[in-house]
């Protein structure tokens, strides 16, 4: 494990975990500091990558516990980016507040607007292309929790969709 | 067109019974511009998927991230040449260089067929001529070449002669 190069192993997650960080904390910088603060810790446990199996499973376990850790402490569990944007009126707060609500879109307001499983799973599925016992195994829940969190998330997505267009 | 089998699977898709590879072909089918008014309310959801899926950290986070760790930063080598004059006119040079080498070609090409009447002359001409020169050399320098003409063997001699 002497020869393990950051780079090659562990930077490439950044992306995949920033965008699940991201669904998550609602906030950019926010989800950056985790993905941060996730790619130090699984470069720290490297001594450990054999007992853990799945290198990948591990990264995203522990970016969506610290995720929403972060989204916790800050006391906005599971809430939506219009609602945080609209609670933080600092200048910054504002600015970012104004580019994302442009960058909105109805996609992210539907996903955003669902519970913390279900987005997770949702992204994983339609933006990461992970299979359901994938998604079993990275969240260590069952494939059949995964179809009935998955089921719930598109049959709302869908009723949104049909609501908005009548 | 039919679009039957993209509304199949469609709601096979809201009752999760699509596969990675059937959702792929919703995807595909949702990108393009033309399509039917029944599923134009479900365009914008797959199209923007593809929006999220690009979502990425910002430009400088991996080389934050190396620092972080102490492994060596990929120094971007982007170096820019000061181009001179010269060096920008040399395809004109090189262009230049190829049209003379085609010229000079061309030239040795037409000369050698325009030379053709000396290559047609017939050996009694070209035997004619010969004798012709050296009688002229006989002439201007008589006892020089009876001289020489003495020393070279009798057959020789004759051939010149004649």
């Amino acid at each position: 494990m002497e020869n393990v190069s950051f780079r090659t192993t562990v930077l490439p997650l950044s992306d995949r975990l920033f965008r699940i960080a991201l669904r998550i904390t609602m906030n950019r910088a926010e989800a950056e500091d985790v993905v941060q603060d996730t790619l130090l810790r699984v470069w720290e446990c490297r001594s450990e990558w054999e007992q853990i199996g799945s290198l990948e499973a591990f990264a995203i376990a522990t970016c969506r516990n610290r995720a929403l850790d972060v989204t916790k402490r800050a006391g906005r569990n599971n809430a939506s980016l219009d609602k945080i944007d609209s609670a933080q009126p600092s200048i910054f707060n504002l600015q970012s507040s104004i580019e994302a609500r442009e960058q909105l879109s109805i996609v992210r307001r539907l996903m955003d607007d669902l519970p913390e499983v279900q987005r997770t799973i949702m992204l994983l599925r339609d933006i990461e292309g992970k299979t359901y016992q994938e998604i079993a195994q990275l969240l260590d829940i069952s494939e059949t929790q995964v179809k009935v969190y998955l089921h719930r998330a598109r049959t709302k997505i869908k009723e949104r969709i049909w609501i908005i267009n009548t | 067109m039919d679009y039957k089998y993209i509304e199949q699977l469609l709601e096979r898709y809201w009752e999760c019974q699509t596969t990675l590879e059937e959702e792929a072909i919703l995807r595909n089918f949702f990108r393009q511009e033309d399509v039917p008014a029944s599923l134009l309310p479900y365009r914008q959801f797959f199209i923007e998927q593809d929006e999220v899926a690009a979502e990425h950290v910002s430009e400088d986070f991996q080389e934050r991230m190396l620092r972080l760790v102490g492994e060596d930063v990929p120094t971007r080598v982007c170096k820019a040449h000061r181009l001179t004059f010269m060096r920008r006119c040399r395809p004109f040079y090189r262009a230049a260089g190829l049209v003379a080498i085609l010229l000079t070609i061309g030239n040795a090409a037409h000369q050698s067929f325009s030379d053709e009447d000396v290559a047609d002359t017939t050996p009694q001409m070209a035997e004619g001529i010969a004798a012709d020169s050296l009688q002229q050399i006989t002439i201007d320098k008589p006892e020089q070449q009876s001289a020489e003409l003495k020393a070279l063997p009798t057959d020789t001699v004759s051939k010149h002669t004649r």
